[in-house]
């Protein structure tokens, strides 16, 4: 049977992660940072601090579940794309094989977003079970995996882009630290001084945060909906380019 | 048919290849030999749409490298010099995401097919990481020729193998001649140019010095060499165009004398002064 180009790709990061998930480590590597700050913040700061009319940790929730999904859609592509490409260079099979390089993108973007889906459903399973408050609704999921997209959409770019793997790390503390912890993970946008909260306001995990805090999309949501899709599409179009353009 | 017209390749200040030119007829078994930093895995690369040309030009069955890549892709195997396997997959999943991405059909029977070609059938299973060197690059060889490709690249196939492993492969590569492949080899063993190749490209330093069969390149240098080691421990060399005149020159030089049949070793150091290896 002949298969769609992204298909092999796709497999092979499964393959690649189910032997992963075999391993202890992998599972606590990606659950320790969000499960510190669940414990830090939302159960010891949890009990005396209100934020947004609600319990802190009701408010922590959706936050941290944004933060897993970006970190891990993004990281994981970024490290093994960049890995891939300049270590093993197990990235030439796919450039040297006759499929489209949107094809590259898909499989290895569909790879990082089930791997960011697993981390957030081990955070949302410790909300359900920690929080009275927190619920799953239809926009959260879909923001949820649109977040995922997004970011291991960017994660391929940084893969691409980076000239060793030292680089990802870099790019990892100028762009993805700094959003997990302005973005609206922790407390709401709206207290940052104003000089910055205009670029709070154009980094994509800001908007995120906003509509998976929503029950719904009212007219703030949409915005957000709307800023979110333009960073999919516009990341999935330079990544496809950047493979494209591939040569060693 | 492969023609590659005035190829060049820079990396920064670095000129990798130079303005190479060479037409390979279908069928044959071309060989690109140098040494280290010659130019032949960026040649290599370039024919296999993995690096593009600063300049030049290179068809491959009328499809040009650049503009038609994809045309190209689904003609070639490519076994890379450096090993580009998963290693945490097993053999059997190696092929198996190969034979996916080539759109091989009937995939299961082929992957046997070839896993069995190389010998390692029964440890389909085995992750790579506990594959011997020789093991994995007869795993490289297998994947290579899984979508039966017309044109196989094999760069520095036999590198870091032992003498028996080596042989091994010469053989697999000669196999797949006759089945009316084309393969372009790239190797700094010069028994394994002169083994395997209708003709032969020498490198250096990002140009192709010459190009001919590896009899008629030793003829141009001529066949036989006498060598001696002088007082100061320095080989001596001198080439003769006979086996006559080669044993009247060692008749008129003291003790210690030998006289061997020139490789293509004599032919680089003849035209570059450096040795290959």
């Amino acid at each position: 049977m002949i298969v769609a180009g992204w298909v092999p790709i796709f497999l092979r990061e499964m393959l690649l992660f189910r032997r992963k998930l075999l391993r202890v480590g992998y599972l606590f590597s990606a659950m320790v940072t969000p499960i510190i700050y669940l414990i830090a913040f939302g159960l010891g700061l949890g009990n005396s601090v209100k934020m947004a009319g609600s319990d802190y940790l009701s408010y922590l929730i959706p936050g941290l579940v944004a933060m897993s999904s970006m970190n891990n859609s993004y990281t994981w592509v970024a490290s093994g794309v960049n890995l891939n490409r300049l270590y093993f260079k197990t990235f030439q099979i796919f450039v040297q094989a006759p499929i489209h390089p949107s094809s590259i993108l898909t499989g290895e973007v569909l790879a990082g977003m089930v791997k960011g889906l697993f981390a957030s459903m081990l955070i949302i399973i410790v909300g359900l079970l920690t929080s009275s408050t927190f619920s799953l609704t239809g926009i959260f999921i879909a923001t949820l995996i649109l977040n995922c997209f997004l970011f291991a959409n960017l994660g391929v770019i940084t893969g691409m882009r980076t000239k060793s793997h030292e680089d990802t790390a870099t790019y990892s503390n100028f762009f993805i630290m700094p959003m997990a912890f302005f973005c609206g993970t922790f407390f709401p946008v709206d207290r940052l001084p104003n000089f910055i909260k205009w670029i709070i306001y154009i980094l994509p995990l800001t908007h995120t945060n906003v509509i998976m805090r929503k029950g719904s999309l009212d007219e703030e949501g949409l915005f957000s909906l709307g800023i979110l899709a333009v960073y999919a599409v516009a990341f999935f179009i330079y990544g496809s380019r950047l493979i494209r353009k591939y040569s060693e | 048919m492969i023609e590659a017209v005035e190829l060049t390749k820079n990396y920064g200040e670095v000129r990798a290849v130079e303005r190479v030119s060479f037409t390979i007829p279908q069928g044959e078994v071309f060989g690109l030999l140098g040494p280290n930093g010659a130019g032949k895995t960026t040649t290599i690369k370039m024919l296999t749409t993995l690096s593009r040309p600063d300049s030049g030009r290179c068809t491959i069955d009328g499809f040009d490298v650049v503009k038609s890549a994809f045309d190209i892709k689904g003609r070639i195997g490519v076994v890379p010099q450096e090993n580009n396997l998963d290693r945490e997959l097993t053999a059997f999943e190696n092929l198996l995401i190969y034979a996916m991405l080539h759109r091989v059909k009937d995939r299961n029977k082929e992957i046997k097919a070839a896993l069995m070609m190389v010998d390692l059938w029964d440890r389909k299973d085995s992750e790579v990481t506990h594959f011997s060197g020789g093991m994995q690059r007869r795993l490289l060889l297998a994947r290579a020729l899984l979508p039966q490709p017309s044109i196989l690249f094999l760069d520095e196939l036999s590198i870091g193998l032992d003498p028996q492993i080596r042989r091994q492969m010469w053989d697999m590569i000669r196999k797949t001649k006759i089945q009316g492949r084309t393969v372009i080899l790239t190797t700094h063993y010069i028994e394994e140019a002169e083994n395997l190749c209708d003709r032969v490209g020498i490198l250096s330093r990002g140009k192709l010095i010459t190009l001919d069969t590896p009899a008629n390149l030793k003829a141009s240098v001529g066949e036989y060499i006498v060598e001696q080691i002088d007082q100061e421990g320095k080989l001596m060399q001198t080439i003769c165009k006979s086996p006559e005149e080669a044993r009247e020159l060692a008749k008129n030089k003291e003790a210690g004398v030998t006289i061997r049949k020139s490789n293509l070793e004599d032919v680089f150091i003849k035209l570059t002064g450096e040795r290959i290896e």
